[in-house]
């Protein structure tokens, strides 16, 4: 047991930390959160330069082009470029964390050398077509049809919460194949091009105001047989593979920044006076409050470093993952409602104002917005909860509703 | 990096679980907490030289001083255990005055300590002590077991935490010899909140089985209650909470183990508020996951509560740590 890193672990920190000093200053200003193809292109610009630098698909295999890092150097890229402040995977998260990985253990050589190379590169942005209007933490439920006709699937449905779906070129798409089997066993995973005729996008606008997701209808669109991923009906078992890589270390970035929200929630304590004199930060209960949540952003670190040794030691962390995602999202629920705290009404735009807080309320405010999705993406925390009670304290299963 | 256990460490733990099983039983625990005579709560000099067999008090004293030479995070790993199990007596006090009071490794010496910066002054487990090491901001000082003057507080809170108090006014640095530095008593106070946050991970832990047994057992409405999913969330809550304290734990204890991985008095800080919020809230949820038999004497989920608020208080509470950190972290004014 130690909290050192090796000698090589080292010096891929340092080469890396000196590639982001160099490449961060040159980067273009962020485009504005509502313009999508300029964030596509901000995001793939991104990729393609960590492509030429040799930083592509950290956690991919060498074999198929990634860098195959150990589980304890792809903690410290995740770590030093949310210290550099670098983009976020953003249009790339799910070609790189769930399409790509799944095309990596489930597709065939064809799927792999047509479609891995162009994640790596930024060439393609790929969204997700899993939940459906009725199928939400009941994924398996869906109803999305694809009928077999000669070298095609014919799709119908509908499909919610599909992210980048206006900007992307591929969607990762669960349909049910056998209308009769069991409702786990007749889904399958196909390739969907996003330009196939019949595809039609409707922007779905978030609590937050922006349309991060859309809806996706999908009307007589024929997707080649070709493009089916794993078996025929054995769609839920792929699901499951991408969902693994779902759960691993994609919030280690934001562990760093609720800390650097901390860090500003004080700042702004200190710069605006208190009714009775004296400033916020002056408010022994606030400081604790500030101090209770930073302890969370510890334990947090500590766990990340905890879950990060068992993979790197081969171990199938069980429960590590949901008992990260739990505390992790609740935590930075109450992170915002502090912010909030602390700007009293200036909480109550998103949009920055002049005065004490100026130009610092409007992330904090639409971050406490965005946190809300936190404890409902990629299964809510209740679906959490009943995972752990169910498979690390061995408390009986959920009954099986049928929803069919 | 490494935050899995040792084969080493997992031997160790395994030693000390079945040392446990026969001296602290779930029957024994009960019958201690039945008994009115304080003094036979604790362990007996004989269940507390097997302990130090195992080598719980000289874990980190240097080998050539008798000790295991062990680190702050092997100790953490049996202390969790300790905790577990609701081993009563001042057993982080003895570990941490191991190799500076004499016999203490052997298990021949049993130590308490007594806060001087506290209201009120309050020692536990005074009867099967045989020294007490008083500590203030100044430094620590080494006293016999009989020289406080202290009298037993008549209804302690937990019945397996017997307390005196100390008369006020009394000069107890003066009555004692003067065995470390001001620098020695802060490490002394971080080394133990260290330890008391492990206990307290195990004691959360301790509490979670328990509830999660009785879940298992207890049929209401025609289904074990562990089947409804009020029940399992609230466990579920307990595990997260058990998991992110003891990844803090085992942090803060590496940390002061390495220095120069920097960042003690945070990771220590971090430790105690969440081991303190694993097992009081742990405690509580135990308490209600048995319904009315939680409350009763005889069921064993008070006593983790109990024990969850009793270690609460040591070294620090959980308030004073999170002001620290966030004074630390962000700055005092």
């Amino acid at each position: 047991m130690d909290l050192r890193f090796s000698q090589s672990e080292q010096e891929f920190r340092h080469g890396l930390r000196s590639w982001l000093a160099e490449t961060i200053p040159t980067l273009p200003p962020r485009p504005h959160r509502d313009d999508w193809p300029a964030r596509r292109a901000y995001d793939t610009g991104w990729q393609r330069g960590m492509f030429d630098a040799g930083y592509a698909g950290v956690d991919w295999p060498a074999a198929h082009g990634g860098l195959g890092a150990t589980p304890t150097e792809q903690l410290v890229f995740l770590e030093e470029t949310a210290a550099a402040r670098a983009p976020y995977v953003g249009a790339n998260f799910v070609g790189l964390l769930h399409a790509g990985p799944t095309l990596v253990v489930e597709g065939t050589d064809a799927q792999r050398a047509r479609y891995l190379p162009r994640i790596l590169r930024g060439d393609d942005v790929w969204c997700q077509g899993f939940s459906e209007p009725d199928a939400g933490s009941d994924l398996a439920s869906l109803r999305t049809t694809a009928v077999r006709e000669g070298d095609h699937y014919v799709v119908n449905g509908r499909k919610v919460w599909t992210s980048m779906a206006q900007v992307a070129d591929y969607c990762e798409l669960l349909v049910r194949t056998d209308p009769d089997a069991p409702k786990h066993r007749g889904i399958s995973w196909l390739i969907l091009p996003m330009s196939t005729p019949g595809v039609q996008v409707r922007p779905l606008r978030t609590a937050g105001g922006s349309s991060e997701f859309s809806e996706l209808t999908l009307d007589d669109v024929r997707v080649p047989v070709e493009n089916l991923v794993g078996a025929e009906n054995d769609g839920w078992r792929v699901a499951m593979v991408t969902f693994s890589f779902e759960r691993g270390t994609a919030f280690i970035g934001e562990v760093i920044d609720s800390r650097n929200i901390l860090a500003e929630i004080a700042s702004i304590a200190r710069s605006t006076p208190a009714p009775r004199g004296g400033t916020l930060w002056d408010d022994a209960a606030l400081r604790r409050d500030v101090g209770r949540l930073t302890a969370d952003v510890h334990g947090l670190w500590a766990l990340i470093r905890k879950n990060v040794s068992e993979a790197a030691a081969g171990m199938i962390p069980v429960q590590g993952a949901s008992v990260f995602k739990l505390r992790f999202t609740e935590s930075r629920q109450k992170i915002g409602d502090l912010a909030a705290h602390v700007l009293g009404r200036s909480a109550l735009a998103m949009s920055d104002l002049p005065g004490l807080a100026g130009g610092r309320n409007g992330h904090l405010v639409e971050d406490r917005v965005t946190t809300l999705a936190y404890t409902i993406a990629a299964g809510t925390s209740q679906i959490q909860k009943n995972i752990l009670a169910e498979r690390s304290l061995g408390l009986p299963k959920e009954p099986r509703w049928t929803s069919r | 990096m490494d935050l899995t256990l040792s084969a080493d460490q997992r031997a160790l733990r395994s030693g000390l679980r079945d040392v446990l099983a026969e001296l602290w039983s779930a029957e024994r625990l009960r019958e201690a907490a039945a008994s009115v005579a304080p003094s036979r709560t604790a362990p007996s000099s004989k269940d507390w030289r097997s302990l130090a067999e195992l080598g719980v008090f000289g874990v980190t004293v240097p080998e050539a001083d008798d000790g295991m030479g062990l680190g702050l995070a092997d100790a953490a790993v049996l202390f969790e255990e300790l905790g577990a199990a609701l081993v009563p007596g001042p057993l982080v006090p003895t570990v941490l005055a191991a190799g500076t009071v004499a016999g203490a490794v052997d298990g021949d010496a049993v130590v308490t300590m007594l806060d001087l910066r506290a209201p009120v002054l309050l020692v536990e487990h005074l009867d099967v002590a045989t020294h007490v090491v008083a500590v203030d901001d100044e430094g620590l000082y080494l006293l016999p077991s009989d020289a406080l003057g202290a009298t037993p507080v008549e209804t302690p809170l937990d019945p397996l935490t017997p307390l005196w108090v100390v008369p006020a006014g009394r000069d107890v640095p003066g009555l004692g010899e003067r065995i470390g530095s001001a620098g020695d008593a802060a490490g002394w106070m971080r080394s133990g909140a260290v330890l008391n946050s492990a206990m307290q991970v195990g004691v959360a832990r301790g509490g979670l089985d328990l509830a999660v047994r009785y879940a298992l057992e207890r049929v209401q409405f025609g289904r074990v209650i562990g089947g409804f999913q009020a029940v399992k969330h609230l466990l579920a809550e307990s595990l997260v909470r058990v998991e992110l304290a003891r990844a803090a734990v085992l942090v803060a204890a590496l940390t002061i183990d390495d220095p120069e991985v920097g960042g003690v008095e945070e990771a220590v800080a971090a430790a105690k508020v969440l081991a303190d919020e694993a097992a009081t809230l742990g405690g509580r949820s135990c308490v209600q996951v048995h319904g009315g038999m939680g409350f009763s004497w005889e069921v064993l989920a008070h006593l983790y509560l109990k024990r969850a608020w009793v270690l609460e208080t040591c070294f620090g509470s959980a308030d004073d740590h999170a002001a620290l950190l966030a004074r630390i972290s962000f700055g005092h004014e």
